[in-house]
Order: structure tokens, then C-alpha cells, then sequence
């Protein structure tokens, strides 16, 4: 029986999680959740872990819910009026939409980068310390501190150094997606979210973002949503393969990619369908 | 069936090839250009070339009179020419402008002379003619213009003088009237008639208050008696010194003098023999130098004929032929005016290319930064732009914060919804709402009822007040009501409550009842017994119960309130939502994302607007006419006397003063060339406020915009 055609019909089915994702350490648990737009419903009773120092793609076709999913880790759902949830996340440990959660200050606490670069209208420094800027600091010497090391750790220092407080527009299309990524790490959240970073650039500026996510391993915990198989196979530690707003399976990338579970997710990776 | 040799009907054949269209919009194109680039050209051509200096040309009529005059236009109607001619020397002719037919005239060739005069006045307008005489020195033809500029410059000093001690009357005037005011005051408050007591001095049994205004009074009376006689007497000497000084003109108005008896051809050939009869038509006695004459030609029947007198001064005489050998003599008339009246001068037809350009450069100076003369028809606009100019901008400051922060509640705060659609489809609405019907509202909202409370309180404004204890009760009431509504607010508000069907009904309730303790405030304040205005002593001279600058404002904020508000949300719409999301990412709260993202973004469509409305609101004339400009204003809206802004002073106002000199003056023909000067003023003023919207625009957008991608 194809799991694929079931999701399809409307059936519930079990996300095969593989046990060495769930051994590890989390830094965000997904807990049954499930979202809906007004009456439709986006995501189905997801339940994963997100590990912590590691890059875990989602991967599926269009429409499946990887993006709704990692927006909701962050709350931008409730931007949409429409936007009803029920389950739950927890980052480290504590509630994400418990209705006493304050929303600016836990998305202080991640860092998000867009499929578009979005670098604000101002110079590439005050892009950088934006989120400092926006919690009180003055301080120029802390200030002119964290915006080196976000840039150093971006790898676009040696780049922009000398024109800190040229508009961050002057840029081109991927440095100005690593300057979103200076500006995500800029707060040192507990979480990275790139919902497809690289979607918007050319192989270079590709590349250059993919080392840089690889240097960032480790140092942070990072939920990339990729559209690109490629991609998700270089870059990515777990990988989790999403289908019509349920998770279907989840692995570690390797496993993923060379021996998974089900047919599925195989015919999906190797390109079979999707 | 479609093919090569498929026959397709004409009109299709037409419609598939399209051209007649290109030649259809392409025409429509090039009327429309055509229209806009005549209007341009109309308004330029008329409105530059009226203070351009002209030649003063005299010309002969068949019946041998003569008529002189600046020729602003010239057209053909049924068979003749229609010269229209600006005579000037309206206190003697009566007119400024004259219409003369090219049949009356016996000659078409006019005849400029050189030594003509133009002098341009503070009254009665220009006067065109020969100088003569000067009163306060010797003078002759060469040096006449030194010595008026000097005569004018030692006469301006003791204009300035004049002016000094008219104004230490008009202070001394305004003490006395501010003493009368104190005692109207204590009038009011002591409900007591002091007229008896300011008539008899007798200060018996009244307050203290009174005690001190009725003296206050008394002294001033007393000091001011003193000071007036000294101040008039003052002034009589510098009048006197000021009306010695004159200068004597022959006007080119012929006067007849009497006949002469000569052969015509004599005559024209330059020699006249009797020199006893010239002189004595012209009442100079003969003696032992007797007169010089030269005799010139200017038409085929009339001569000039020049006599320079003993002191050199030149008197002018116009020979005509009546027969062979009679000719009617004709001299100018005499008229004199005070030095003090004249503005400018020069010899109008002696002008080169520069000089002229220098009259017309100073008769533009003038025009943008003198005061009006003649009722507005001569002298400058400057009034009239400084109150354009002061209202547009109180207006600015008035319409930007409440337009800019309703289009960010409607764009960024406010839920989404058929109640927002409505509001927004009203506010489109309004902007196309006839600019009269603002007026209207302005006149009576402003102007009678918040103009009359200001003035005089709820009765001037025509409430009834409640009585005292009433009154008590119901602000007792609103206090609680606004109590009610500031805790409901902070309920709805907060966190826990969020998303659920309570949250939202508060929010309503909330803005319902807030809704509801502004209404009551407003209520009380119509209603309050213990308001009595703030001009009460002036009454019933209205201070602000009436058209002024302030109502004037606060009127073409409501006018272009739609326009900004409209701009803005247009601005506002056209932040990327990606800036908005990055921003909240970040940590950022709403209002953090609107003040550190959206707005500098946003900016220059705001600034756009904001200039469109100016622009809008500086042209704009109909409402104009009933909530305070006035076509002669002596008071600016904004000068150097405290408090500076005068918000209840009536004011000019540019298209305005348009209207009402072209189309109401009491000689509208007259002032028309004027009025295509103001139009143009306009003009350029609203061009150069859109012009530099679209400059604004243009660069601003560019540091908001990624250079590549």
C-alpha cells in the first residue's frame, strides 16, 4: 500500500523517525503538531526533533508544509490572522506557544533568514546590529564588537569592511543573503531558520552560503528548508522528507539519501517522483 | 477556410491591420499637447510681457486731437484695427485703458518722442508726460533725473520720519484701547456699569479691580493728551516739508491755446517768424531774449513745436493746419505731483535693450516683494504670496500628522474588513467632494460655532448651557465613563485574552466607549455654563467668530486630509512584506517595525503626498473666498509684532486675489494684464511644489532600491 497515495486519500499515517535522530540532543521538539489556514488544514500532527549544533533540512515537494512549519517555529504564523494551531514546541525545553509566551522575545531567541534576501533599507552596519538596535543598545563599542563577529561569522567581513555604512541595497544578491545571515546570528540565537536560502541565487553566491552553513555546524543549530536534493545531501546532518502536510520520514541525511526506510522517500530522492 | 485567397470583410481587414487606430489615439495625442502647450503658452506669453516697458506712442485722430498711450495688444475686427492702449494719467483722463479704432486715426504711424516721461505712482497709476518744472531746485532737461532720484531719497527719510510718529500714535491709540478693554473685562466680571464712573473720574464705592482700570484709563488719557499735540505737531512740519516737493508735468492732453496766422509751408519747413505770437499763446512775456523755437514734423498735418525759454526749460506746442495759412495752436496740460508719489520714473521710449531689462527686472522685484497700490491692480503681490505661503504651510502642519497616522492605523493596525473598505471607499470618495462644500462647512462649523465659543463661549456659538449642577453631575459621569472604557481597553489588551471571541467584543466595547467619552467631552464642553470665551471683552467684534487665516487652514486640511491619506497608504502598501517579516524575525515589535522599516521606506511616497496636497491646497480658491481671504488685507498673517502668527487676522491669499481683481475690482478691464502676471505666479508656484515632488520621489526611491540582484 503506497503511504503517499494514503496521505493523498486523507489517512493518517506513522512518520518512520529513525532512532538515531531521537537519541540525540534537542533543541526544538516538535509535539504533535498541526496547523490550519481558517478551515484548511497545512500540517498534520507533526511530531520531530530538531538537533541541537546540527543542520536538519526539510525536504518535500511544493505545498507540502516545510516553509508553514518552519515559520511556525517562530511564531510568523501569527502574523496571519487566519492561523489557528493546535500541539505544541518546546526550545529547549520551554513552551513556544504556551499563551504566556511573549512572541518578541522568544523570536529574539532565533534567528530567521528568507528565501529572498531582505537586507533593510540602511548601511550594512545598522543592518547587522538591527536586533541589538531594537532591544536599547547604544553602546557603540558593543555594537561595532557584535557586527564584526556576525559579519566575521557570515564570512562577508573581509568583504564589506571597509564600507560598513554604505546602504546594505549596494550589495549584491548573495552577499546581501549573507548579510541576513549576519543579522540572524547577530542576537546568538538558540536557532538558525533558512526557509531556502539559496532559491533566489546563482551557483556562486550557492555556494558560498552552503560553506558557509557548514561552518556554522556545530556553533549553531540550524533548520534549513531546501527545495534542492543536492543541497540537502551536502549540507544537512538529519534530513526530513514532508509530504501533502505530514512528516513522512526522518533520518540521518546519509540514511536518507542511500538506504531509507520506505520506498517513498526513495522515490522522492532519487527523483522518481515530486 | 483561412488562406491566401480567404476574403475577409473591409472592416475586419481594418481592425487586423489597426492603423486608423494608430492615427486615432495619435491625433487625440497631439490635441491633447496642442491644448496643454497653448494654455502654457498663453499664460506665459501674457503674463511675462505685461511688465515689459513699452514705448509711449501719441497718435493723431482725423479730427485732429491726439491720443497717446503704452500699445498692449492690437487686434483686426470688422475692417479696422482695434489698438488697445494704456493712457494712463488717470486723474486726468479717467481711464487707464482705451480702445482706439484705426479709422479715427489720421495717421497710423505713431509718434514716440524721446523726451516723454513714464512715472510710475503710488496713486492713480502711471501719468505719461513732460517734465517741467521741479519745485525744490533749478533744473534742466539733462539733469532731471539725478536730481529727482536725490529729491526721492531725502523725501523717502522723511516718509520714514512720518511713518515713526504715525506709528507712536497708533501705540499710544492701542494703550488707550487696551485700558478700555480691562475695564469691559471688569465690566463682565463684576456685572457693574463703569461708564459713569469713566465720565465722572469718580472712583466712589467701586472694586478694587475697577479702581485700578478707570485710573489706568485716566493716566493714559492724561499722558497721551500731552504726547499727541507734540507728535501731530511733529507731523504737520514733515507733511509740509514733504508737499513742497513736486515736480510739474506737461501731459500730453491737448488744451487749446488759440490760432496763428503762418503759411503751412512755412512752417513745415522748419521756420517759424512769429515768435511774438507763439509767446504770447504760451504766456511768456516778451523781452530782449525772446524764446528759441524749433518746429518739427509728426504727422503730414501737425507739427511739434519746441520753445525754449529763457531758463532753458522747453515748452511744447502742437501746430495744426486748419487752412493755408491758419493753424490752431495746442498745449499740454499742466499737472503736478508730490515727489513723494512717485515710485519709479525713466524716459520711456529713450530706453536701450538693458535699461529696459533693468525696469523690467524691478517691476518684477516688485511684483513679488511690494504691497499692493490701487487696490491691488498696481504695486506688488506680496501679500498675497506671504498668506498663500503662511496658510499652505499651517495647513501642512495641520493635515500631516492626522493624515500620516489614520493611513498607518488603517494600513498597518487596523483588521481587515468590510467596515475598513467602507472608510476607505469614504475617504476616496472625499477627495472628490466639491471644494465649495468645504467652504461652506468651514464658514459655519469653524468660523460660527468653534470661532463663536472661542469668542464668546456656548451661547455665542448658539447652545444653551446646562445649569451648574447639571453640568457637575454629567463630568462626574464622563469621568467614570472614560474610567470604564480605559480598563476595558487595558483588558482587551492583554495577553492572555488573545485570539479568543472575548478579546475581540472587548475591543469593540473599548473602542466603542472610548468613542463615546470623546462625544461626552466634546458634549460638556458645548454644554459647560462656566465658559464664557476668551474675546468676551471684544464682542461684539468677532476675533475669531469669523473668515481668518487658522479656520482658513484647518478648512484645506479637511480638503486635502483624502489626498495625504490616500498617499500614504498608497506608500505604506508598497513595502515589501519580506522588510516587514525580516523585521518581526529579528525580534522586532509592530511599532518598531513601522518606525525603523516602514516609514523611512515609505517616506518618500509620504513626502509625494504630502506635496501633492500643498499643492492642491495652495491653487485651491473657492473655499478660500468665505473662510478668510480678503482682497486687501493691510495686516500680514505672520510678521514681526508679538505673537508673530496671527491666526485670527484675515489674509490675501494669490488665487484669490485673482478672482477678485480680474472679475470684482471697480476697473476690472483694467486690471487684467495684472491678473496674467498672478496667474502665472501661480502657476509657476504649484509647478515648482509638483516639480519637486517628482524630484523628491525620484531620488529617494533610489536609495531604497537594490542596486542589482
Amino acid at each position: 500500500m503506497n503511504r503517499l497515495k494514503a496521505i493523498a486519500d486523507g489517512q493518517t499515517i506513522e512518520s518512520v523517525i529513525h532512532q538515531e535522530v531521537l537519541a540525540r540532543e534537542t533543541v526544538v521538539s516538535i509535539r504533535d503538531f498541526s496547523l490550519f489556514y481558517n478551515r484548511k488544514q497545512a500540517l498534520y500532527n507533526i511530531s520531530m526533533p530538531i538537533v541541537k549544533g546540527m543542520v536538519t533540512a526539510l525536504v518535500g515537494p511544493s505545498g507540502c508544509g516545510k516553509s508553514t512549519l518552519l515559520r511556525s517555529v517562530n511564531r510568523m504564523n501569527d502574523l496571519i490572522e487566519s492561523v489557528r494551531i493546535e500541539g505544541d514546541m518546546l526550545l529547549n525545553g520551554e513552551s513556544i506557544f504556551a499563551p504566556s509566551v511573549d512572541v518578541i522575545q522568544l523570536r529574539k531567541r532565533m534567528g530567521m533568514v528568507f528565501q529572498k534576501p531582505n537586507p533593510f533599507p540602511m548601511s550594512i552596519f545598522e543592518n547587522v546590529v538591527y536586533p541589538l538596535r531594537i532591544d536599547g543598545q547604544r553602546d557603540k563599542r558593543v555594537l561595532m564588537q557584535v557586527c564584526e563577529q556576525s559579519l566575521r561569522g557570515a564570512a562577508l567581513w573581509e568583504e564589506v569592511k571597509d564600507r560598513l555604512y554604505e546602504s546594505g541595497l549596494s550589495l549584491s544578491g548573495g552577499q546581501q543573503q549573507r548579510l541576513c545571515i549576519a543579522r540572524a546570528i547577530a542576537s546568538d540565537p538558540e536557532v538558525l531558520l533558512l526557509d531556502e536560502p539559496c532559491s533566489a541565487l546563482d551557483p556562486i553566491a550557492t555556494g558560498k552560503i552552503e560553506d558557509l552553513i557548514d561552518r556554522l555546524r556545530g556553533e549553531y543549530s540550524i533548520l534549513i528548508v531546501t527545495h534542492n536534493m543536492q543541497q540537502a545531501s551536502r549540507i544537512s546532518d538529519h534530513t526530513a522528507f514532508m509530504y501533502l502536510g505530514r512528516l513522512v520520514e526522518m533520518a540521518e541525511t546519509s540514511t536518507i539519501f542511500t538506504r531509507p526506510t520506505l520506498s517513498e522517500t526513495e522515490d522522492y530522492v532519487t527523483g522518481r517522483f515530486g | 477556410m483561412i488562406g491566401p485567397n480567404s476574403k475577409r470583410s473591409a472592416q475586419a481587414q481594418i481592425a487586423a491591420q489597426g492603423e486608423p487606430m494608430v492615427w486615432l489615439s495619435g491625433g487625440m495625442f497631439a490635441i491633447a499637447c496642442l491644448m496643454i502647450l497653448s494654455l502654457l503658452a498663453f499664460v506665459l506669453w501674457q503674463g511675462l510681457w505685461t511688465l515689459w516697458p513699452r514705448n509711449y506712442s501719441i497718435y493723431t485722430r482725423n479730427d485732429g486731437s491726439l491720443v497717446g498711450g503704452e500699445l498692449y495688444s492690437k487686434h483686426f475686427q470688422d475692417g479696422q484695427n482695434k489698438l488697445y492702449l494704456r493712457v494712463g494719467n488717470y486723474d486726468v483722463s479717467n481711464r487707464h485703458f482705451a480702445y482706439v479704432s484705426s479709422l479715427e486715426l489720421a495717421d497710423q504711424k505713431p509718434w514716440a518722442d524721446p523726451d516723454l516721461w513714464l512715472v510710475e505712482r503710488k496713486e492713480w497709476g502711471n501719468l505719461y508726460g513732460f517734465p517741467k518744472e521741479l519745485s525744490w531746485t533749478k533744473t534742466t532737461q539733462d539733469h532731471f533725473a539725478d536730481q529727482v532720484t536725490q529729491g526721492m531719497r531725502e523725501t523717502a527719510k522723511i516718509d520714514r520720519q512720518l511713518a515713526q510718529a504715525k506709528n507712536e500714535l497708533k501705540r499710544i491709540d492701542g494703550d488707550i484701547a487696551e485700558a478700555r478693554l480691562k475695564i469691559r473685562r471688569v465690566e463682565l466680571a463684576e456685572k457693574v456699569d463703569l461708564q459713569r464712573a469713566v465720565e465722572s473720574g469718580s472712583v466712589e464705592g467701586l472694586s478694587p479691580a475697577a479702581k485700578r482700570a478707570i485710573e489706568q484709563l485716566a493716566d493714559r488719557n492724561r499722558r497721551a493728551d500731552d504726547a499727541m499735540v507734540q507728535i501731530n505737531e511733529r507731523i504737520a512740519e514733515l507733511e509740509a516739508k514733504r508737499s513742497g516737493r513736486s515736480i510739474l508735468f506737461e501731459l500730453p492732453i491737448a488744451q487749446e491755446l488759440g490760432t496763428l496766422t503762418a503759411p503751412w509751408s512755412e512752417l513745415s519747413a522748419g521756420k517759424l517768424r512769429d515768435v511774438q505770437a507763439v509767446a504770447k499763446l504760451i504766456g511768456v512775456e516778451s523781452n530782449a531774449s525772446a524764446p528759441a523755437i524749433s518746429v518739427e514734423p509728426v504727422g503730414k498735418e501737425l507739427l511739434l513745436c519746441k520753445v525754449a525759454v529763457e531758463d532753458q526749460s522747453i515748452r511744447r506746442l502742437w501746430i495744426r493746419r486748419l487752412g493755408e495759412t491758419t493753424c490752431s495752436v495746442s498745449g499740454f496740460q499742466e499737472h503736478t505731483i508730490l515727489l513723494a508719489d512717485v515710485v519709479r520714473f525713466f524716459p520711456t521710449n529713450r530706453l536701450g535693450l538693458f535699461q529696459r531689462l533693468g525696469v523690467y527686472a524691478g517691476r518684477w522685484w516688485e511684483f513679488l516683494s511690494g504691497a499692493p497700490r490701487e487696490a491691488g491692480m498696481e504695486g506688488g503681490f506680496f501679500p498675497a504670496i506671504w498668506g498663500t505661503v503662511v496658510m499652505t504651510i499651517i495647513m501642512s502642519m495641520a493635515v500631516m500628522p492626522f493624515g500620516v497616522l489614520a493611513a498607518l492605523y488603517m494600513r498597518e493596525y487596523a483588521k481587515r474588513g468590510w467596515l475598513l473598505s467602507l472608510i476607505r471607499i469614504s475617504i476616496n470618495n472625499l477627495a472628490g467632494v466639491p471644494s465649495i462644500v468645504y467652504g461652506v462647512f468651514g464658514l459655519s462649523f469653524f468660523c460660527y460655532i468653534v470661532g463663536g465659543y472661542i469668542d464668546g463661549g456656548p451661547k455665542k456659538a448658539g447652545f444653551e448651557p446646562w445649569p451648574s449642577a447639571v453640568w457637575f453631575s454629567a463630568l462626574g459621569l464622563l469621568a467614570l465613563l472614560s474610567l470604564v472604557a480605559f480598563a476595558v481597553a487595558v483588558l482587551s489588551g492583554q495577553a492572555e485574552a488573545r485570539r479568543s471571541p472575548l478579546r475581540s467584543m472587548l475591543r469593540w466595547a473599548g473602542g466603542l466607549l472610548w468613542l463615546a467619552t470623546l462625544a461626552g467631552i466634546v458634549w460638556l464642553l458645548i454644554k459647560s455654563p462656566h465658559f464664557q470665551g476668551f474675546y468676551q471683552a471684544q464682542l461684539p467684534n468677532p476675533t475669531f467668530g469669523k473668515g481668518c487665516l487658522l479656520w482658513a487652514a484647518l478648512t484645506l486640511a479637511l480638503l486635502t486630509l483624502p489626498v495625504v491619506i490616500v498617499a500614504t497608504e498608497e506608500a505604506l502598501s508598497a513595502v515589501p512584506n519580506s522588510l516587514r517579516e525580516g523585521s518581526y524575525a529579528c525580534g522586532a515589535g509592530q511599532w518598531q517595525t513601522i518606525h525603523r522599516i516602514v516609514l523611512p521606506y515609505a517616506r518618500p511616497g509620504i513626502i509625494t503626498g504630502f506635496i501633492l496636497a500643498m499643492a492642491r491646497g495652495a491653487g485651491e480658491v473657492a473655499p478660500m473666498m468665505l473662510v478668510g481671504a480678503i482682497p486687501l488685507a493691510t495686516d500680514l498673517p505672520l510678521d514681526g509684532e508679538f505673537p508673530f502668527l496671527h491666526g485670527s487676522r484675515s489674509f490675501m491669499h494669490l488665487g484669490f486675489q485673482i478672482y477678485s481683481l480680474g472679475f470684482q475690482s471697480q476697473n476690472s478691464e483694467a486690471a487684467k494684464p495684472m491678473v496674467y502676471t498672478a496667474t502665472l505666479l501661480l502657476l509657476a508656484i504649484v509647478t515648482l511644489l509638483n516639480q519637486t515632488a517628482i524630484w523628491l520621489r525620484a531620488n529617494l526611491r533610489k536609495r531604497f532600491q537594490s542596486s542589482q540582484f
